[in-house]
């Protein structure tokens, strides 16, 4: 087990230094817009000219995360996103469609998926390992998987974390391609410092991420998991998972219920988080945020199938007092 | 640290097989000329590989033809690197490839018609996302489970090696595939342009009159196995991976430093866990993009991890173009070859050194001495800098 000693989430709930936000959520509306801090705080004010939506939130989240983990200097960045730096793709996709001659590069420039993780290195001046994945809706986890990794190997503290940025076009996209969404589309960053070692400040424990790509028998896999854990599904005091897909959602539910996880026990956090690929990030913040609440609740399940082919399982446990 | 590579591929403009790409690095023949397959500027100076995305999908049989350049790209070279090598329940099988345009080449074409309002075809995005470029790779071959894309500018394809090694040995994985793909775009040709770092005429890497880039697009795949993978697989071992680093230059989001910190950190670590002597480095595959910045602080770190005792080295990317995010798997492809061929390749185009480090690339073919351990260095945006060692012996 590795231990979360941070946890910073900028989304469309009030979670950004907020610590007990699990239990004042509420459904998102249609109208519900991004809770974004006083980001002058945190970034200055030169560069935050120059920011994306998706680059200020990460940054800020990430510096909270060293702040809060009185950690100055991680020994890893690790960050997943689903679809990238949207804003900057998409602006300098109608700069050079449009601009005849001399184009400015900003845009390129901020486009590329690492970014987030660059310019996070840049404001703390860090020379460490410096990953990003995308690998849609099990970024995060991959982000996970590889900073546990780093962990077991010889660093001692990494810093995690997972972005996506909403843009007008996905509306339209998800329209005319007839995607049948449940929510709303939305944004959000959440970031963490997972630790070696156990300390003062603590969270939460993180014992396994899986990803299963082209996953085929979600129950199987789901069940070999949690063997592989010695946990039985009735010792899960809570499961989360996106209410995307009837289908897949329906395995899901019928899986825990027919094995001894009680209804009001799963929860679908996908009604909190809006939709973006790497909502999983914002379930990891919830999940330890309850664990923070509620001293009765040990063992809780993140189970990602945003995309039914694919199947996330992240596993976060209560410290032992 | 020793990982064994059962398996290369590569697709790239000098190629779109091992042998031809190995045949065209003996002979000098470069890959880079006037575009032809995409709509872009007439006389602009690219890497392209020789296929068309009809012939591509003739050539690779592949039935869902909504799929992008760059997996296309992927995919042959990924076939390639697993060869005969069959799926085994019993095998842990994994894929993480490195790609930073992913699904632009149809993304753009989609936005051009979305700008002038012209019945655009949504469709189109359907492989915008850098990890269904992976997934449709992984799809075509029969790989389930860990599928994973990376995506860090020009670093990418050395970065999926890295970690591909790393879950091997950590027990995670017991075979796979690693590489990097991307196809040519209007939208990096016009990024590169608007940073003033694309070169109208052929890139001249290490060369004190060098102005910039041209850039390619490829795909380079290995397999990597673990003793229970071959012994189930009875691949042969071509050569080993000893040693990786990623360093984070902490500079500027797209220059290098002058000081070359993070590209000396990534180089020193990468030796370092080899665990071979740095006077025991036969050769150098370097990044050397053509451009002033790269190239001199890369120049700068070579000078502060070798001293005055730099091995041969070269840049072939006068060869390829550059090809972003593949650059690192296809140059770790040509690294292999040089191992395994006991080769050293020209760095084309060459004529003076820069001022101030002096240094002078491998010029001419070099078949007359020994290479048991190469590095090869791959350098990206946002100072993510990727160092990687081979070798012939673990």
């Amino acid at each position: 087990m590795f231990y979360i000693s941070a946890a910073s989430s900028i989304t469309h709930q009030p979670t950004f230094k907020n610590a007990g936000f699990s239990a004042s959520l509420h459904e998102l509306t249609e109208d519900s817009e991004l809770i974004s801090p006083n980001y002058k705080d945190y970034i200055d004010a030169a560069l935050l000219r120059r920011m994306s939506k998706i680059l200020r939130m990460s940054v800020a989240c990430a510096k909270t995360c060293l702040e809060e983990a009185e950690i100055s200097q991680p020994d890893s960045i690790v960050v997943g996103t689903g679809l990238g730096c949207l804003q900057d793709t998409e602006k300098f996709l109608g700069t050079f469609l449009t601009i005849e001659g001399l184009l400015p590069p900003t845009s390129f420039i901020q486009s590329t998926h690492n970014t987030i993780a660059g310019q996070i290195s840049l404001s703390i001046g860090n020379h460490g390992y410096n990953m990003t994945h995308t690998q849609n809706t099990l970024s995060f986890e991959h982000a996970l998987i590889d900073s546990m990794l780093l962990l077991s190997e010889d660093n001692d503290h990494v810093l995690v974390g997972a972005a996506d940025e909403y843009i007008e076009i996905l509306d339209k996209i998800q329209q005319d391609l007839h995607l049948p969404l449940s929510g709303k589309l939305s944004s959000g960053a959440s970031f963490f410092m997972l630790s070696k070692e156990r300390s003062a400040n603590s969270l939460a424990g993180i014992s396994a991420v899986e990803t299963i790509g082209l996953v085929e028998d979600i129950q199987t896999e789901i069940q070999r998991f949690l063997t592989e854990q010695n946990i039985r599904s009735s010792d899960l005091d809570m499961v989360l998972f996106p209410g995307f897909e009837l289908g897949t959602s329906g395995i899901i539910l019928d899986y825990f219920i027919n094995n001894e996880v009680e209804i009001d026990r799963i929860v679908d956090y996908l009604q909190f988080s809006g939709i973006y690929p790497t909502t999983s990030a914002f379930a990891m913040h919830y999940a330890i945020d309850r664990l923070g609440q509620d001293e009765n609740l040990k063992n809780i399940l993140v189970c990602n199938c945003l995309n039914s082919k694919n199947l996330g399982l992240t596993l976060i446990q209560s410290l032992e007092a | 640290m020793s990982v064994r590579i059962t398996g290369i591929g590569v697709v790239s403009a000098i190629g779109l097989s091992v042998k031809e790409n190995l045949l065209s690095l003996k002979t000098g023949k470069s890959g880079i000329g006037p575009v032809q397959y995409l709509d872009e500027k007439r006389g602009l100076l690219v890497g392209e590989v020789k296929a068309s995305n009809q012939e591509l999908l003739e050539y690779l049989e592949i039935k869902n033809k909504n799929i992008s350049r760059t997996s296309q790209l992927g995919l042959a070279a990924a076939r390639q690197a697993l060869g005969t090598t069959g799926m085994d329940a019993s095998i842990k099988t994994g894929i993480i490839s490195a790609t930073s345009v992913g699904g632009m080449d149809r993304s753009e074409d989609f936005y051009v018609d979305y700008l002038s309002g012209d019945h655009p075809d949504y469709n189109l995005l359907r492989s915008h996302d850098s990890g269904n470029t992976t997934e449709r790779i992984a799809a075509e071959l029969g790989i389930s489970g860990y599928i994973n894309t990376l995506s860090t500018a020009c670093s990418s394809g050395v970065n999926a090696i890295m970690l591909g090694a790393r879950l091997l040995l950590n027990g995670k994985l017991d075979r796979v595939l690693v590489g990097g793909t991307d196809a040519l775009t209007k939208f990096t040709i016009n990024g590169f342009r608007s940073l003033m770092i694309y070169d109208d005429q052929w890139c001249r890497p290490f060369d004190e009159s060098r102005t910039g880039l041209n850039l390619g697009e490829g795909a380079g795949f290995l397999l990597l196995e673990n003793e229970k993978s071959i012994a189930l697989s009875g691949n042969k071992t071509l050569c080993y991976v000893n040693g990786w680093a990623n360093a984070a230059d902490a500079y500027h989001q797209t220059a290098s430093s002058p000081d070359g910190k993070g590209a000396t950190l990534a180089i020193q670590k990468a030796i370092s866990l080899s665990g071979i002597d740095v006077k025991n480095i036969s050769y150098i595959n370097a990044h050397g993009t053509g451009t002033k910045n790269n190239d001199l602080s890369e120049s700068v770190a070579l000078k502060n991890v070798f001293g005055d005792q730099i091995p041969p080295f070269s840049s072939t990317k006068p060869f390829t173009g550059h090809t972003l995010a593949a650059a690192g798997a296809i140059e770790s492809v040509f690294s292999i070859l040089a191992i395994t061929n006991q080769l050293i390749y020209p760095n084309l185009n060459f004529q003076n050194p820069i001022e101030g480090t002096g240094l002078v690339p491998v010029t001419s073919l070099l078949t007359n001495k020994p290479v048991k351990a190469v590095l090869s260095n791959s350098f990206g945006f946002g100072g993510n800098n990727s160092s990687i060692v081979f070798s012939s012996d673990n």
